[in-house]
């Protein structure tokens, strides 16, 4: 491992010459959409701090769940677990402000208590193979396309076709399964306390679980941290600073936990993280645009989250300020830690796996109306039931994808 | 360690999670005893996790070398006594 010089070598001066020029062109975009709109320069800001959190702690749902399988570890599922406890609590509290009396029978308005039925659990199936295929989850493979990953183009492109299988088979999917199914909000059967308090002690129960998976499957983690070379000063402490956020990739557990943070933030200013809505609303203007526009959506007007919004025409939306805002926010990690390359797989397999996977992740996030963000990461901390139904059948379909892989390595 | 043989080289640039560690561990396995090393050429920065964990359960330690531009360079080196299995 190179160690960090005193003076800096020039591939260090370059990566932070570019990343200056990524964040210069962020807060450029920033200025000139709070003159426009002050709701999409907070979105764009939002975007920013997910996409780079995201890349500097390589976050990858999609690994979390994978890897529990494929490895029998869980260094990723315990970032997610903290990052779910942290926003758990912080959406437990504005919760609270916004419903005080859940005895009334009104949900919040905002958060992802969505029907919970058929559809969640073909949904997390498909899912959670899609993104064990594809290598990567859909925010993991939005944040590699910014990194160089020619393949996780593909990805993208396969998750609006999936999405817009899903939008035109989505009234069948509401008169089967979605208009009857129940939209459960734990507080209103258990209090605001108790809802936390339940939703807490599950998760770490699942903690436990996953240590005991870890060490019956033999578990070996060698020791990868470098010691910290000795301090001159400020200067050089400042220096060991800019080097472990804007260069080393971050521990997992610090990027779990800045991630439940940001999304309580969000939350609190507006609505819980999502992401398939808009990418399913990309999907729509272009078969719109080409002739073919889906049905409208039974039922859609009134769900929160990631349901697919019907398009009004407009181009640009507070959401794609918010992933344009992840992409280079992402891009920015990258090229600031040296980690930006065209990587182009050898074998052209690669590219179907990839594509493939993004048609199925598009199609399960359709139906389950959410990723693993939205379905997952926001629904959870929402304290829904559908969060966890949905993590449930995400494993089931991430260990079937591990098999799937397992075999055609 | 037998320096005077030229060490194995892997090759699993481009390749995304999982396959690069996918890629190591069957070539691991697939090394005669007298292959005391792997050298483990990679783009992937979430390999740097997965190859050590893998390949000291196989017996290996790794030392990782940033070799630029995105690239990392594993010496995988067999602990001496450990088989290979």
């Amino acid at each position: 491992m190179a160690t960090f010089a005193a003076a800096a070598p020039p591939a260090v001066t370059r990566n932070a010459a570019q990343a200056l020029t990524a964040w210069a062109a962020a807060a450029a975009v920033f200025v000139w959409a709070h003159g426009t709109n002050p709701q999409l320069s907070m979105f764009w800001a939002f975007g920013l701090a997910f996409g780079f959190v995201l890349q500097r702690g390589r976050f990858c749902f999609a690994s979390a769940f994978r890897d529990l399988f494929l490895l029998g570890h869980g260094r990723n599922m315990k970032g997610v677990l903290l990052g779910l406890a942290v926003a758990s609590v912080g959406f437990g509290l504005t919760m609270s402000r916004q419903v005080p009396m859940t005895s009334l029978g009104f949900d919040p308005p905002t958060a992802n208590i969505l029907p919970l039925g058929a559809h969640t659990a073909v949904g997390g199936i498909l899912f959670g193979v899609g993104m064990v295929l594809a290598g990567g989850c859909v925010s993991g493979s939005l944040y590699r396309m910014a990194e160089g990953y020619v393949a996780s183009w593909a990805t993208m492109a396969g998750l609006m076709g999936g999405l817009l299988a899903a939008n035109f088979t989505w009234n069948w999917w509401w008169s089967a399964s979605m208009a009857d199914a129940p939209r459960i909000w734990l507080p209103r059967y258990l209090g605001h306390p108790g809802a936390l308090a339940l939703t807490l002690l599950a998760m770490g129960a699942t903690y436990v679980v996953v240590l005991w998976w870890e060490h019956r499957s033999g578990m070996v983690l060698p020791a990868t941290r470098e010691p910290a070379p000795p301090s001159a000063g400020v200067a050089d402490d400042l220096r060991a600073l800019g080097r472990t956020v804007f260069v080393r990739g971050w521990p997992i557990l610090i990027a779990g936990a800045a991630l439940g943070g940001l999304n309580v933030l969000l939350f609190s200013a507006q609505e819980p993280w999502g992401f398939t809505g808009e990418v399913g609303r990309w999907g729509v203007m272009l078969s719109t645009a080409l002739g073919f526009a889906p049905p409208p959506m039974e039922g859609a007007a009134e769900l929160p989250g990631c349901v697919m919004v019907p398009t009004d025409g407009a181009l640009a939306n507070h959401m794609t300020f918010q992933v344009g805002g992840m992409f280079l926010g992402s891009f920015a990690g990258a090229v600031g830690a040296g980690e930006f390359k065209l990587r182009i797989p050898k074998q052209p397999v690669r590219y179907l796996q990839s594509l493939g996977g993004g048609v199925l992740m598009g199609y399960g996030a359709g139906i389950a109306m959410g990723c693993t963000i939205g379905a997952f990461f926001s629904s959870i901390p929402s304290l829904a039931l559908n969060g966890w139904a949905f993590a449930i059948f995400l494993g089931l379909g991430a260990w079937i994808g591990t098999k799937i892989i397992s075999r055609n390595a | 360690m037998n320096e005077s043989k030229a060490a194995k080289t892997l090759d699993v640039r481009g390749e995304i999670c999982p396959y690069p560690m996918m890629l190591t561990v069957s070539a691991l396995k697939k090394l005669t005893p007298e292959d005391r090393v792997l050298e483990v050429v990679t783009d992937h920065a979430p390999a740097l996790d997965t190859i050590p964990t893998q390949a000291a359960r196989l017996g290996f330690t790794t030392d990782v070398q940033e070799s630029g531009g995105s690239e990392w360079r594993l010496v995988l080196t067999r602990i001496a006594g450990a088989g290979g299995s």
